[in-house]
C-alpha cells in the first residue's frame, strides 16, 4: 500500500539522440515515463491498450506501443519519436511527404502514422499499396486521412530512394 | 493516467533464474511476455497480481524457429513479427504462419506479441494456438523439477484456463515436420478489413495425394469449449475425399453442423457463427489445396 | 423603413465586390501542420501536464449500477487513503450541482440516485492516478437497484408516442419526454389519398461514439485572485466557463477557459469540457493545488456523449408520375440518462426530417425521451444523419415502386432555387441553392446509369455489386436554438504580423485556416503574417460554440467585418503616405502601392509604423450576428435556418453474399459550399466524413447489455474505419454563393457526414434486392437478411 513497497528503479535511455537517467517505478509505463516524467510530447497516448497506434516509438529499430511496455524494461534502449526523425531544423522525408499531401488535420495521430512509415521504409524501400495499408492498418485516423498517408508514404519512398532524406524546415514554411 | 494497479517487476538473469522466481512467488506472481494481453487484462479488471516476471530479458535464449531432427522447433518469445521473418513463411507447408501473421492484430503488436504469450492466453482467439493445433503441436513446460512436453490438444482446461502448475512456464513449441505435398492456412472474418478479432478463425492443415486428402486437421476458435479445438469428426469425414463442392458442402451440413456449437453474445449470434464457420472452413480447404496444387510447378 | 445593420451590409459587399482571388479558394498548408508533424511542443491538452509537477489528480468514482438509489455514501475510508488530498461529494459543490448544457438535469456528481454507467458519485483528488483508483476502491455504497431501461419503446410507444408506464429515471420530473417537435403542413390525410403509391417502412439506428483519438483531459490552476484557469478540451470555452462558473459559484470573469488544439471532436467535446472542466476546477478550487484530469479510453467511452439512436416509422406518398403529395414521419429519438443537446438534435432532425424535397402535405413528429443508456448528445449531422438514413431509404423504396431510376426521382422532387421548403421559406438565390447542380454533377462523375445498368446484371460466384445515392440538406449554423453571434479580433503587432484571436475552436477541421485566409484576401497580406492564438476566454471575444458548421459561416462572416473595417483604416494611413485616395490604395504585402500609379509605393511595415505616428489603432474586432431564425411551435413553419449546404453522395459497393463482407469502393460527393475558402479544409471535410460516415453506415455500434453496461468500450470491440477500410474518395464542389456568407461560402463540417450512411444502405439494397432498414449494415445483418429472403446461396 504504500510507496516503499514499490521501490524506484533507475533507468537509462536514449530519446531520439539525449541521453537520460531517471527513476521510475516498476509498475510505469514507457509512454508514462516519456510524457510525464520526461516531458516528451512528441509521443501521444490514445487508449493505453496498444489499440489506437498513437504511442508508438522506433525502441531499438522496432515499431512498439510504448504504452504496453514496462518502463523497466526500457532500460539501455535506443528510442526514436517522431521529433527524433530528422535533426534540429530539419524534418525527415516522410514528414516533409505527408505535408506534401496536406495530410494532417488533428495531427494527433500524425506521430504514430510518421514512425509506422519510416519502420515500413526501413525495411522495404518500396512497398506496395499493400503493403502500406497493412502497416497504416494499425494507426486509427479518426479526422480520416488514410488516403493521404497512402500517398505520403510512397512520395517519401521516392524521397528516399533519390537520397532526399532531410529536407530545411524553411523549404516548407513559406 | 492509467486503469493499471500498483505491482513489482522482477527481471531474471537467466531461465532458471525465472523459474526460480516463479516457483517461489507464484500464483501472486505472473509471467508477462509481450504484455499485449497481460496489461490490457488488468485494465479490464480481469486479473490481479502483486508483480510481474518480465521474460523479454530471456529473449536470447527464447526467440528462435528452427528444424531440428525433423521437428520444427519455436521458442517461446518468438514475436510474430520474427516468425514473418522465418523460413516458415517460405515453406508451402507452413504457409499458414503467413496468414497468421497478416491477420495478427496490428504490425507493431506483431512487435511485442509471443508465440508463447499468445497459447498461454487460452482464449479461443488465440489465433497462434488454432493454427499449431492443425500441426499436432507439443508445448514444453518448464519448472524448477524440470521439464515435460504437453500436447497442445490438451493444453487447455477452460476459457483462460491452462492445464499447468503456476510455477510452469512455457518455454517452447515443436511440430513436426510435414510432408511434401502439404499445405497449411488460416482464415478469419469480421466486420471490417484489418485489425479484426474476428467472429471465427479456422486453420486447416491438409496433405494431398493428386487431389484426394491423405491426412486433414481443422481448428477453430471454438468447436464448442471456450478455447481452441479440433473438429475430429469433419476430419475423419473428409480423409480419403477429393475436396469437390459436394464433399465441402456435406462436410459443412452433415458432419460440422453436428460438431460444432457456438454460442451467441453481442458481438454475433450462434446461428451467424455456425454459418461463417462452414464458409470459412471451405474457403480454407480449398486454399490449402491451390497451395499443394501450385506448389507442384 | 429597417436598415440593414452594419455587419451584414459589410458581408452583402463582400459578396459582391469580389470576383477573384488571392489566397481565398487555394489549397494552402495550414498553419499547425508543421508543429503538428514535427511533434516537438506541447499542442494538446494532456501535452501541458508535465509543466504541472506538483499537481494532484481526480479520479471519478463511477456507479456500479445504471439505476438505483443512492441509499448511502461512505467515502471516510477513501479520504483516509494515504496519499488521498480531498474526496469530493456533491455537498462540496458551492455553487450548483448542474452541467447540463441545454437543461439543467446533469449534476456533476450525483447525490440522489444514478441513472446510468458513467454517472460519478465521488471525485477522488490525490498525489497520484494510482493512488486514488486503490483508494476508490474502498467506498462503500448502500444502493437500492432500479429497473434499468435500456429500450426507448419501454419509454414511449412507437405508434401513438404516447408515454408508456414505466419506472421513471427522471422521477422528480414526472415525466421522462425531454423534448418534442412537430411539422404540420397541408392536410397529410388528404395527400396520402390522393397518392398512387404508398410506402411505409421502419428505420433503426444505432449508437455512434466518437472516438477521438485524444482523450478527454482539463488541467485547473487555482489563481491569486480566487478564480481559476483551466486548459481543458471543449469545443465551447465560453460555455464551459458558465458550467465551471456556476458549479463554483464564482462569477465568470473569474473563471478563465483556455481551449487548445484538439485531436478530434465531433461534438463530443461540445459539452463533455463543461464536465471534466468543471471536475478539475473543482478539485483545484476546494484544495488550492493545481489538478490534472485524463479519462483513460474506456471512461471516455462510457462517459461522454453519444449520438442518439433513433427508431422512426415513415410513410411517404407519391403520384405516379413520381411526385412526392405526402410524408407522415415518426420520429424517435434516445436520450440516454441526461439532455446534453438532445433537445436541439431532435429540433435538427425534425427540420430536415423529409430531406430536401417538395413536399406539399407533411406531419412530422419528433420526441426525444430518457433512458438510462449512455447519454446522447452532439455528434457531427446532430440528428440530420439519422434522419436521411430513413428519408433516402423511403425515396428509394418509393422508386422501386414506381419502377423509377432513384436519381430521376429525386430530380423530380428536389428543392430548387425559388421553391419553398416544408417549413416555407423561401429559398431564394440570396441562399445559395445548388443541389440540382450537386445531383447532376455527383451522376455525371460516377456514371451513374451506367453502372445502375451494368451492376443490376453483376452476379460473379458470390459477389454482388451496387451503386446507391442520397442528397441532402443541412441548415448552417444554431437556428433557433439561441441567439447567432459570432466575433474575432484582428490585432496588427508592431513587427507586421497579425494576432488573431476568436473563441472558435479547432479540434481538426481547420475551418480557423479558411478564416485566415479571408483575413489574408482583404487585408492584402499572406497568411503566413498571422498568428492563430487558442481560444481563450480571457483574451478573444465571445464567438458562440464551434458548433453546427458555423465556424465558416458565422466566423468568417465575423473575420470579414473586423478585416474590412481594418482594412480602412488601413488604406486611410497608406493614402496619407502615398497621396492616392484610400480607394486606391493596393495591399500585397509587403508591398503597398497606388494601383492607378503602382510607382507610388511603400511598405507594410511602414504603413504600420505610419498608424502608431497618425494615431489610428490596428486592433479591430468583428462582429457578426446571423438574421434571426424562426420556427412555429405548432406547425414547423418559419425560416428555421439562414441556409443550408446541399449535398449529393454516390456510393459504389461490392457485397460477398457467402459471409456478408460490403466493401465501399468508391464514395462521390458533390457539395454546395457556397463557395470554397479553404480548398485544403473543405477536401479534408469530404474525405473525413465519408470514411467516418462509413463506420456509421457498416461498423460501429455502441452496445449496452440489459444492466445498462457498455459492453464494448474500447477501439478493438468498437469498431472504427482502418486504414484498409477507406474507400476511393472523388469530390467536386458546387458554389451558389450564399449572399451573407463570407464571399458566399456557407458549412461543411457535418454535411460532410450527412448523406454517407443513407447512399452506402442504397447501394448495399441495390446489390442485394433486399431491403436494408437498420444501421450498421454489419455482415450478419446482411446474413440475415438474405437468409429471410430465401437467398443464401444452398451449397453452403
Amino acid at each position: 500500500m504504500c510507496d516503499e513497497e514499490y521501490p524506484s528503479v533507475k533507468i537509462k535511455l536514449r530519446v531520439d539522440g539525449k541521453h537520460y537517467e531517471v527513476y521510475v517505478k516498476p509498475y510505469e509505463r514507457l509512454v508514462d515515463v516519456l510524457r510525464y516524467r520526461l516531458g516528451i510530447v512528441s509521443v501521444k497516448e490514445g487508449c493505453g491498450r496498444g489499440e489506437c497506434g498513437s504511442c508508438v516509438v522506433l525502441m531499438n529499430g522496432e515499431l512498439v506501443p510504448s504504452c504496453l511496455i514496462l518502463a523497466v524494461r526500457a532500460n539501455g534502449s535506443e528510442i526514436t519519436t517522431v521529433a527524433g526523425l530528422a535533426p534540429e531544423g530539419k524534418i525527415h522525408a516522410v514528414q516533409k511527404a505527408l505535408l506534401d499531401v496536406h495530410a494532417i488535420q488533428c495531427g494527433f495521430c500524425i506521430p504514430g502514422v510518421a514512425l509506422a512509415i519510416k519502420w515500413l521504409l526501413d525495411k522495404n524501400p518500396n512497398p506496395s499499396d499493400e503493403e502500406i495499408k497493412e502497416v497504416l492498418s494499425g494507426h486509427y485516423c479518426r479526422c480520416g486521412g488514410y488516403l493521404r498517408f497512402i500517398k505520403a508514404a510512397k512520395i517519401a519512398s521516392k524521397y528516399i530512394r533519390e537520397g532526399r532524406i532531410y529536407f530545411d524546415i524553411k523549404e516548407v514554411i513559406s | 493516467m492509467v486503469l493499471i494497479f500498483r505491482f513489482n517487476v522482477y527481471r531474471p538473469k537467466s531461465l532458471d533464474d525465472a523459474l526460480e522466481i516463479l516457483d517461489r512467488e507464484a500464483p501472486e506472481v505472473i509471467p508477462i511476455a509481450g504484455g499485449t494481453d497481460v496489461l490490457v487484462l488488468v485494465r479490464e479488471g480481469v486479473i490481479r497480481f502483486k508483480g510481474l516476471i518480465d521474460l523479454w530479458p530471456l529473449r536470447r535464449e527464447l526467440s528462435f524457429v528452427k528444424r531440428e531432427d525433423g521437428f520444427i522447433r519455436i521458442g517461446a518469445l518468438t514475436t510474430i513479427n520474427e516468425l514473418g521473418r522465418s523460413f516458415l513463411v517460405n515453406d508451402v507447408r507452413y504457409l499458414g504462419f503467413h496468414d497468421l501473421i497478416h491477420s495478427f492484430a496490428t504490425p507493431h503488436i506483431r512487435n511485442l506479441a509471443t508465440v508463447g504469450g499468445n497459447i498461454a492466453t487460452a482464449h479461443p482467439l488465440s489465433d497462434v494456438a488454432i493454427l499449431l493445433l492443425t500441426l499436432n503441436a507439443e508445448v514444453k513446460l518448464m519448472s524448477v523439477k524440470g521439464e515435460r512436453w504437453v500436447p497442445l490438444e490438451n493444453l487447455y482446461v477452460g476459457k483462460r484456463v491452462l492445464r499447468k502448475e503456476p510455477n510452469e512456464l512455457i518455454t517452447e513449441v515443436r511440430f513436426r515436420e510435414k510432408p511434401l505435398n502439404s499445405s497449411t492456412s488460416l482464415l478469419k472474418f469480421d466486420r471490417r478489413k484489418a485489425h479484426i478479432m474476428g467472429y471465427v478463425v479456422v486453420a486447416t492443415y491438409a496433405h494431398m495425394d493428386h487431389e484426394v486428402i491423405k491426412d486433414v486437421a481443422i481448428a477453430f476458435d471454438s468447436v464448442g469449449k471456450p478455447y481452441p479445438g479440433r473438429a475430429k469428426l469433419v476430419e475423419e469425414f473428409l480423409k480419403g475425399k477429393s475436396l469437390t463442392d459436394n464433399v465441402l458442402s456435406r462436410a459443412v451440413k452433415e458432419v460440422l453442423i453436428k460438431e460444432m456449437t457456438r454460442i451467441s453474445d453481442y458481438r454475433a449470434t450462434s446461428d451467424y457463427r455456425l454459418y461463417l464457420s462452414g464458409i470459412l472452413l471451405k474457403r480454407s480447404l480449398l486454399k490449402v489445396k491451390e497451395r499443394i496444387r501450385s506448389s507442384l510447378g | 423603413m429597417s436598415q440593414v445593420p452594419e455587419h451584414i451590409r459589410i458581408v452583402e459587399e463582400a459578396f459582391s465586390k469580389y470576383k477573384k482571388f488571392v489566397y481565398v479558394g487555394k489549397k494552402l498548408l495550414r498553419w499547425d501542420a508543421v508543429s503538428k508533424v514535427t511533434g516537438r511542443v506541447p499542442i494538446f491538452t494532456a501535452d501541458f501536464v508535465s509543466r504541472y509537477r506538483d499537481a494532484l489528480y481526480v479520479y471519478s468514482i463511477r456507479a456500479k449500477y445504471a439505476h438505483a438509489r443512492i441509499k448511502k455514501l461512505d467515502i471516510s475510508e477513501v479520504s483516509r487513503y494515504p496519499g488521498v488530498v480531498k474526496v469530493i461529494t456533491a455537498k462540496d459543490i458551492p455553487g450548483v450541482n448542474d452541467v447540463g448544457y441545454v437543461v439543467p438535469d446533469q449534476p456533476l456528481i450525483v447525490d440522489r440516485k444514478v441513472r446510468y454507467i458513467g454517472d460519478v458519485l465521488a471525485l477522488v483528488v490525490a498525489r497520484d492516478y494510482y493512488i486514488a483508483r486503490e483508494a476508490a476502491e474502498r467506498i462503500h455504497v448502500e444502493y437500492e437497484k432500479l429497473p434499468v431501461i435500456t429500450n426507448p419503446l419501454d419509454v414511449i410507444d412507437l405508434e401513438t408516442l404516447n408515454e408508456k408506464k414505466h419506472a421513471l429515471i427522471r422521477d422528480e420530473r414526472g415525466s421522462d419526454v425531454v423534448a418534442k417537435y412537430k411539422i404540420r403542413r397541408g392536410d397529410v390525410e388528404r395527400g396520402f389519398r390522393e397518392a398512387d403509391v404508398i410506402v411505409e417502412n421502419e428505420y433503426r439506428t444505432q449508437f455512434q461514439e466518437h472516438a477521438y483519438l485524444e482523450p478527454e483531459a482539463a488541467i485547473a490552476i487555482p489563481e491569486s485572485d480566487g478564480g481559476v484557469t483551466v486548459i481543458v478540451t471543449t469545443q465551447c470555452p465560453f460555455e464551459a466557463r458558465r458550467a465551471i462558473a456556476r458549479v463554483l459559484g464564482l462569477p465568470q470573469g473569474l473563471v478563465r477557459v483556455i481551449a487548445p488544439l484538439m485531436g478530434g471532436g465531433f461534438g463530443g467535446k461540445e459539452d463533455v469540457g463543461n464536465v471534466i472542466g468543471a471536475k478539475a476546477a473543482l478539485a483545484a478550487y476546494l484544495t488550492g493545488r493545481s489538478t490534472i484530469i485524463i479519462y483513460t479510453r474506456e471512461e471516455s467511452f462510457i462517459s461522454h456523449s453519444k449520438r442518439h439512436p433513433m427508431i422512426a416509422i415513415y410513410r411517404h406518398g407519391a403520384k405516379r408520375d413520381g411526385t412526392l403529395v405526402a410524408v407522415e414521419a415518426k420520429i424517435i429519438l434516445d436520450t440516454g440518462a441526461y439532455a446534453s443537446l438532445g433537445p436541439f438534435v431532435a429540433w435538427r432532425a425534425t427540420v430536415h426530417s423529409v430531406g430536401p424535397y417538395r413536399v406539399p402535405n407533411a406531419k412530422v413528429d419528433t420526441v426525444a425521451v430518457y433512458t438510462n443508456n449512455v447519454y446522447a448528445g452532439a455528434f457531427r449531422g446532430f440528428g440530420n444523419p439519422q434522419v436521411h438514413f430513413a428519408v433516402e431509404r423511403q425515396m428509394d423504396l418509393l422508386a422501386e415502386e414506381l419502377g423509377m431510376d432513384p436519381v430521376d426521382l429525386r430530380f423530380k422532387n428536389i428543392l430548387r432555387e425559388g421553391d419553398e421548403t416544408v417549413h416555407g421559406q423561401l429559398l431564394s438565390k440570396d441562399l445559395g441553392v445548388g443541389l440540382e447542380e450537386a445531383l447532376r454533377r455527383a451522376v455525371n462523375l460516377s456514371n451513374w446509369y451506367e453502372k445502375r445498368r451494368k451492376y443490376s446484371l453483376h452476379f460473379k460466384g458470390s459477389v454482388r455489386k451496387g451503386i446507391g445515392v442520397a442528397i441532402l440538406w443541412h441548415g448552417n449554423s444554431i437556428g433557433v436554438e439561441a441567439a447567432d453571434y459570432s466575433s474575432v479580433s484582428l490585432i496588427v503587432n508592431s513587427d507586421g504580423t497579425i494576432t488573431f484571436r476568436t473563441g472558435l475552436t479547432d479540434f481538426g477541421q481547420g475551418a480557423l485556416w479558411g478564416l485566415v485566409l479571408i483575413a489574408s484576401e482583404i487585408l492584402g497580406v499572406p497568411p503566413s503574417y498571422f498568428i492563430v492564438e487558442r481560444a481563450d476566454t480571457s483574451a478573444v471575444p465571445d464567438s458562440g460554440p464551434t458548433v453546427a458548421s458555423r465556424t465558416t459561416v458565422m466566423g468568417g462572416a465575423a473575420t470579414v467585418n473586423a478585416a474590412y473595417k481594418l482594412r480602412q483604416r488601413l488604406n486611410e494611413v497608406a493614402s496619407h503616405i502615398l497621396g492616392c485616395p484610400p480607394s486606391d490604395v493596393e495591399i500585397r504585402a509587403p508591398d503597398v502601392f497606388c494601383r492607378s500609379n503602382p510607382s507610388r509605393r511603400t511598405s507594410w511595415r511602414n504603413v504600420i509604423e505610419g498608424a502608431h505616428w497618425l494615431g489610428i489603432p490596428l486592433q479591430e474586432f468583428g462582429y457578426y450576428r446571423a438574421p434571426s431564425a424562426s420556427w412555429d411551435e405548432d406547425t414547423g413553419q418559419g425560416s428555421p435556418y439562414i441556409t443550408y449546404t446541399f449535398g449529393a453522395v454516390i456510393a459504389e459497393v461490392t457485397i460477398d453474399v457467402e459471409t456478408g463482407e460490403v466493401t465501399v469502393d468508391r464514395i462521390y460527393t458533390v457539395y454546395d459550399v457556397g463557395k470554397v475558402i479553404n480548398k485544403e479544409g473543405v477536401e479534408h471535410q469530404a474525405e473525413s466524413g465519408a470514411i467516418q460516415g462509413l463506420g456509421y453506415a457498416l461498423m460501429e455500434e455502441l452496445i449496452h447489455d440489459a444492466e445498462g453496461k457498455v459492453l464494448n468500450a474500447n477501439l478493438s470491440t468498437y469498431y472504427i474505419p482502418t486504414a484498409a477500410d477507406a474507400p476511393e474518395i472523388i469530390y467536386d464542389w458546387v458554389e451558389s454563393g450564399y449572399k451573407l456568407g463570407p464571399f458566399g461560402a456557407k458549412g461543411l463540417g457535418e454535411p460532410s457526414l450527412v448523406g454517407i450512411a443513407a447512399a452506402i444502405a442504397n447501394a448495399v439494397s441495390y446489390a442485394l434486392g433486399a431491403k436494408i432498414n437498420e444501421l450498421p449494415i454489419t455482415p450478419e445483418k446482411i446474413y440475415l437478411t438474405l437468409k429471410k429472403l430465401g437467398k443464401l446461396r444452398n451449397d453452403v
